[in-house]
């Protein structure tokens, strides 16, 4: 493990980064715009009208929400940089490990997943005047802690998907955590989900952080079931994701396609 | 003394069979063409030495150890310099080398940067992006990131594709000092037989997946006998 191949990654995302302004749109603007104020607005609305429920985990659920895209959107769409640059062999063919290449890029997404939930609690306590905190300061890092390893575990599934499958199927990077989005019950409770939909939920680790959150705010202050299960079902995605990753790597150099992916 | 060994190497797609059974050396100091037409194994090859692909069958070293088993200290002593092949275009050039210099753990990137930039011309390209760069400044950086390392061995794949005949030029002296220099190896695939007979002690002739000729380019003429490479590559390619 060499901290220099990891640090010339991490320096090449950063040069990509502080140069592309889809990079700062997709990671740091949309987000803001079309999730948190969005559903911080909605959040408004329903606390105004009184509709029996506290909406305030709307809000939440979609701030939590965005280290999960911003993390296994980094891992994606950063390789996929290199790709369209026809850059990737010439990273490949380095000394650097997939160990060290998949770090980096962890590093990265986590440093854009933390920055993007502070920036979700910053818009959450000076325009809709909610503090997320008042889950709780521990609670609040527990759960940035899960979704981020199922973000890095979904970035590099996906990342796998597109090195064995090739660019055809590059939007999965960014576009294939959306549909699992309604199963994780983000932003409303499990059992609003039929019957078959809920067993599928409970298969993600985000689905039980956000349950975990909603108890917090209904004045259920012990969520640690919640928190364990969700940990382990992590590691359990993370292990499977790096496997996953390692096969279709080797399978994609087995076919030619990874000699491919920058044609 | 041999620092890469290929023996039997066979890649197959399917039931198509894109290298079919090749076995070479490449020695110290050497530099060794791998020529044939287009779609003969070459870049199959290259990338089955590089690591992007995985051979069906056979065995690769690099200084006589098995580069399936020791793939991270084989690169770090190979390199590789296409013209097919970009850096990240939007960051500078300085930017890119930088990265390079880590990823091969330079001890002095910026002196090692500045010293092969000035060699080829392109140091005040340094600042530039690269998507700005014309093709034949574009493939000079690429060359600089591919001596990073002081490779002991350089694939070189097509490498003066877009450069004009002075940088060319310069290119090919530079090869011709460092290998006589500093015994490095080189294995380089070219269409341009003027420069493969300047510059390669021995060439390989693939086609159809396997090699069907090799030997000096002298005595390859003088066997066949041709007036240059040129004839040779027409006759191997079209004699069958």
């Amino acid at each position: 493990m060499s901290i220099k191949r990891i640090k010339a990654i991490l320096l090449l995302d950063f040069f990509i980064s502080k140069q592309s302004l889809e990079i700062i749109f997709d990671v740091f603007i949309f987000p803001i715009f079309t999730n948190i104020i969005v559903f911080g607005f909605f959040t408004l609305y329903l606390t105004r009208n009184n509709f029996g429920y506290d909406p305030t985990s709307i809000l939440i659920g979609m701030i939590y929400w965005q280290p999960i895209f911003v993390i296994s959107y980094s891992i994606g769409v950063g390789s996929l940089w290199n790709i369209w640059a026809k850059n990737l062999t010439n990273i490949f063919i380095s000394p650097i490990s997939t160990n060290e290449y998949l770090i980096a890029y962890s590093f990265s997404g986590l440093f854009k997943g933390l920055l993007i939930l502070i920036l979700g609690y910053i818009v959450s306590f000076f325009i809709f005047k909610i503090n997320v905190f008042s889950i709780g300061l521990f609670s609040s890092l527990l759960y940035f802690i899960n979704v981020s390893i199922f973000g890095l575990s979904f970035g590099i599934f996906c990342l796998g998907l597109v090195f064995r499958f090739g660019t055809r199927i590059q939007a999965l990077s960014w576009g294939l955590i959306f549909i699992l989005q309604p199963i994780m019950a983000v932003i409303y409770p499990v059992s609003i989900l039929p019957k078959p939909f809920q067993f599928v939920a409970y298969l993600f680790p985000p689905t039980y952080v956000f349950e975990a959150i909603r108890n917090n705010l209904s004045g259920v202050p012990d969520t640690s079931l919640f928190i364990v299960k969700a940990f382990l079902l992590n590691i359990l995605w993370f292990i499977f994701s790096i496997y996953f990753f390692r096969m279709m790597l080797k399978k994609s150099k087995e076919i030619g396609q990874f000699s491919k992916l920058e044609i | 003394m041999a620092v890469l060994q290929v023996k039997n190497l066979v890649k197959k797609f399917r039931s198509f069979t894109a290298v079919d059974n090749i076995s070479f050396e490449l020695k110290e100091g050497e530099v060794l063409g791998l020529l044939g037409p287009n779609g003969a194994g070459k870049t199959t090859t290259i990338q089955m030495l590089l690591g992007t692909i995985t051979p069906t069958q056979g065995t690769i070293n690099y200084f006589e150890k098995d580069f399936s088993k020791h793939q991270q200290e084989s690169l770090q002593l190979i390199n590789y310099s296409s013209a097919f092949n970009s850096l990240q275009g939007r960051i500078t050039v300085w930017e890119n080398l930088l990265v390079f210099a880590l990823l091969y753990q330079v001890e002095d990137p910026k002196a090692k940067i500045e010293k092969l930039t000035k060699y080829f011309e392109v140091y005040e390209l340094l600042e530039s992006q690269y998507k700005d760069l014309s093709s034949g400044q574009q493939t000079r950086i690429n060359i600089v990131k591919s001596l990073l390392n002081a490779p002991k061995i350089l694939l070189m794949d097509e490498p003066t594709a877009s450069l004009d005949p002075d940088i060319s030029d310069k290119l090919l002296t530079f090869i011709e000092e460092i290998k006589s220099k500093h015994n490095l190896a080189i294995l380089y695939t070219s269409h341009n037989m003027k420069e493969v007979t300047r510059i390669c002690d021995r060439v390989i002739f693939m086609d159809k997946g396997n090699i069907v000729a090799q030997d000096t380019p002298e005595a390859l003429i003088k066997k066949l006998g041709k007036t240059n490479l040129e004839h040779v590559f027409l006759e191997i390619v079209r004699g069958k």
